[in-house]
């Protein structure tokens, strides 16, 4: 019997560690040594900076999505019938459908789930663009024909997607209005938990001006308690409050329910994993990915595509007989969008926070670059260009004697 | 019950910005008026945060201590929404 090597969650790092692995172990695949499994969420595959356009441009959703199958590479068996339960202890997978699964090494990339349920009020006050195409579509209907009032943007949550996100949509709907001429008779506010604009000190420092000189205004400290959308206020636990006409909430995220179901994730549902192997503590021969893991670092898409690549690589060193895992070595790069064809990048590893930097008209156009290239950027194409861009992202390390007989049990 | 009892540990030690403080928001979301939040702390933005979230919210640092390797700061949970 083929050894099952099998990715629980379609999104940025599930796929591409399937496609990763099908690549490399392409020839024991071939000779059915080896199977690669995907169990995916379902038939589409969302590109979620897309969400962005969508709420602040207008943008249409259709451009965002594909067919996960589309996506694959051959040799990638794709079960597209989401995981309903994962038995770390006995080794096996669950459907929704009721299929069962076994495996040898385990990924998990369920994600992260945005829920505004989980605030008093939210649900019903507030319009989003992390829950998918249907929310975001909802925040442009709320906001591009605005005439004038106060606008909220505000961090229910933290961590969260995107974390350059909320700070984006103040800059854009500054943009989208004065572009309209009605910027002067709205006023855009931005509610964060943070003591500043943005949580990463260097990047406050460059956002902060920015926001003053375009007029935008920032409630720190402000760590949402509840809603009341009959009398549009929002309070905090600090005892302020904000009213609003139109509020725009980055809702408070979790693990996915997979993983809440299953008995291993922490109390938000994170599952607990190293943050240089990726591998789910107590369980040598399963690793978590990107935003479905408690570690600390953003979660983004070029996160997911860098954990994938080290998790893949340690797999693949182990199928192969080799004693070597690589470990991740925290790099972020998230673009943040300042309005005016301006951007900067937010980019620090575990050892090198974010440092100064300018905006800048090449560095819009490099996340717009990096926007068209994610598709086919999927399959592994383009990792001698990521690999220059990014640099050494993983450092690979032989696993001692004694290591190596622990984690091939 | 004792204070002690009603100290909850907050382990940030190896998390830089914003984990320190994001942590401590997740324990003040569930903590009770006269809790106490002891968080350890390695990154160094996370006293003037933390000291700074305090001031503004009403509640009280009640001990910040410089230990070998690590920030200990004890926050006492004095006020919490309206």
């Amino acid at each position: 019997m083929a050894r099952q090597l099998v990715v629980v969650g379609s999104g940025t790092g599930g796929t591409f560690a399937a496609n990763l692995l099908a690549t490399k172990l392409r020839e024991k695949i071939r000779d059915d040594e080896v199977e690669v499994l995907l169990v995916g969420q379902g038939f589409r595959h969302y590109f979620q900076p897309g969400n962005l356009d969508m709420a602040f441009k207008g943008a249409s959703p259709d451009a965002y999505s594909r067919d996960e199958i589309d996506l694959l590479t051959k040799g990638v068996r794709f079960i597209p019938d989401p995981a309903a339960k994962i038995d770390l202890e006995n080794r096996l997978i669950t459907t929704e459908g009721g299929s069962q699964y076994g495996y040898e090494y385990l990924v998990i990339a369920t994600g992260a789930e945005a829920d505004p349920g989980l605030i008093p009020g939210l649900k019903e006050g507030s319009s989003n663009f992390h829950t998918g195409p249907a929310g975001s579509q909802r925040t442009w209907e709320s906001v591009h024909d605005l005439k004038k009032g106060k606008v909220g943007v505000l961090i229910a949550g933290v961590p969260h997607k995107c974390p350059p996100s909320p700070d984006e949509a103040v800059f854009l709907l500054d943009e989208l209005f004065r572009h309209r001429g009605v910027r002067n008779d709205i006023e855009i506010t931005l509610l964060t938990p943070y003591p500043k604009a943005y949580p990463a000190e260097k990047i406050a420092q460059v956002v902060a001006p920015i926001l003053e000189e375009k007029g935008i205004k920032v409630m720190p400290f402000f760590n949402v308690d509840s809603v009341d959308p009959a009398a549009k206020k929002v309070y905090s636990l600090e005892g302020d409050e904000y009213g609003y006409d139109v509020l725009i909430a980055v809702p408070p995220h979790r693990g996915t329910a997979v993983v809440r179901n299953s008995g291993f994730g922490d109390e938000e549902g994170y599952v607990p994993a190293d943050r240089n192997t990726m591998r789910i503590k107590g369980h040598d021969d399963a690793f978590a990915i990107g935003d479905a893991t408690n570690i600390p670092v953003s979660k983004s898409g070029v996160v997911a595509h860098l954990q994938s690549k080290a998790v893949s690589m340690s797999i693949f060193s182990e199928v192969e007989g080799a004693a070597v895992e690589y470990k991740y070595n925290g790099r972020i790069n998230c673009p943040m969008e300042l309005g005016d064809r301006r951007a900067i990048f937010v980019s620090a590893t575990y050892a090198s926070p974010p440092s100064d930097q300018s905006p800048s008209l090449i560095k819009y156009a490099m996340k717009r670059g990096f926007g068209a290239l994610y598709w086919s950027a999927l399959s592994g194409r383009w990792e001698w260009m990521m690999d220059a861009y990014f640099g050494k992202t993983m450092e690979p390390a032989t696993l001692t004697p004694s290591g190596s007989a622990e984690l091939h049990r | 019950m004792s204070a002690v009892a009603n100290r909850k540990m907050v382990d940030s030690r190896g998390s830089f910005c914003p984990g320190p403080i994001t942590d401590l928001f997740k324990a003040y979301r569930a903590a009770n008026i006269g809790d106490e939040i002891e968080v350890w702390a390695t990154d160094p933005a996370a006293k003037s945060d933390i000291t700074a979230w305090a001031a503004r919210s009403g509640n009280e640092i009640v001990e910040a201590t410089q230990e070998k390797d690590y920030l200990r700061i004890v926050v006492k949970i004095l006020k919490k929404g309206r």
